[in-house]
């Protein structure tokens, strides 16, 4: 591992530690991912700011996939049970992970979360980020796919802005179309600024509250 | 915005490996940050300056970071360079794009988003 060149008393000398400290949030990524893939569980890591809507989507997709899968949700919060509490009714299995200081999930906390799961038992795994839309783009988590989910009460700049975590989407959410004209933000426009960083990712367009759009969101998700 | 965790993260290995190698003090350490990373050199040496303090190894330590320049590659016609960037002029804003700059498929990032301390200079 290190090279080390032995020095006289009082003379200094070199230690090459070459050491990526994000590689080692990838490498425990990967053993999640093949955790994962030998319980044959589908996980997709959800990303967007606080207020963006992840815990309100994550409750209309449970609501309409329960049937089809044995659901599990891991929610990322700094602090409080608020979303798990929120998810659990709609009958999933749900653990909650507080970072405490923290601004994104790691792979490391999800691995422990995942401790508290019987993997038997679930089939389809979603977990909810830190409300954030820069952090959680560095630390992967071993999921299948990455989401982001932005709201037009955001304001017109938030992919442009934030281009990064949209990168690595497959799927982008953009919530609240009800009130893109009361917010004067163009949904379209968002749609092309997405599309110009990442020209392969697919778009879908919803209000969560009333539950339009998820349909789709689950297909562009292939579940 | 996670400097001061991977800071903290980045004070522990060395000392650790200060430790392991019988140093007495840590002269230098080397950095080099990816330009598509969210680590902020400033904030680093914020943080460096303040918890190196806390350690008799490090106090006397300077921080050197090196800027990694991002890279990416196109499977389709092997471009291999720096990313493309795109000015939105309504909004006067520049922004990264994944486009390939010579043949318009989607690239893929090899390069420019690690944290990775190089070396440490260290006297016995």
């Amino acid at each position: 591992m290190s090279k080390i060149i032995k020095p006289e008393e009082g003379e200094s000398f070199d230690i090459e530690l070459e050491e990526d400290l994000l590689k080692a949030n990838a490498k425990i990524a990967e053993e999640n991912k093949s955790l994962l893939k030998r319980h044959k569980i589908i996980a997709i890591d959800i990303m967007g700011s606080i207020g963006s809507g992840k815990t309100s989507l994550i409750e209309q997709i449970v609501k309409k996939l329960k049937n089809k899968y044995a659901i599990g949700v891991l929610n990322g919060d700094l602090t409080t049970t608020i979303d798990s509490d929120r998810v659990r009714k709609h009958g999933a299995k749900v653990v909650q992970i507080n970072t405490g200081k923290e601004c994104h999930l790691d792979a490391n906390l999800v691995r422990k979360a995942l401790k508290e799961l019987d993997l038997d038992d679930v089939n389809l795994l979603l977990i909810e980020n830190v409300g954030n839309l820069i952090c959680p783009a560095e630390f992967p988590l071993g999921s299948n796919k990455r989401m982001v989910i932005i709201s037009t009460t955001e304001g017109p700049y938030m992919v442009l802005k934030h281009p990064f975590i949209f990168m690595d989407a497959c799927v982008v959410v953009i919530n609240k179309i009800d009130l893109a004209e009361a917010m004067g933000v163009s949904v379209e426009k968002l749609k092309k600024d997405a599309l110009s960083i990442n020209p392969r990712v697919k778009i879908v367009k919803t209000n969560c509250r009333t539950g339009e759009g998820v349909s789709d969101v689950i297909e562009a998700l292939d579940l | 915005m996670h400097e001061y965790s991977m800071t903290k993260q980045m004070v522990d290995i060395v000392v650790a490996s200060a430790e392991l190698n019988r140093a007495k003090k840590v002269c230098d350490i080397y950095l080099s940050i990816g330009t598509f990373s969210f680590l902020n050199p400033e904030q680093i040496r914020f943080w460096f300056n303040l918890l190196k303090k806390e350690s008799q190894i490090l106090v006397d330590s300077k921080l050197h970071i090196k800027p990694k320049k991002g890279l990416v590659h196109c499977g389709q016609c092997g471009y291999k360079g720096g990313i493309k960037y795109e000015d939105d002029p309504l909004y006067h804003i520049v922004f990264p794009t994944l486009e390939c700059p010579k043949c318009k498929s989607m690239v893929t990032i090899i390069e420019g988003r690690e944290f990775k301390i190089e070396s440490i200079r260290a006297v016995v």
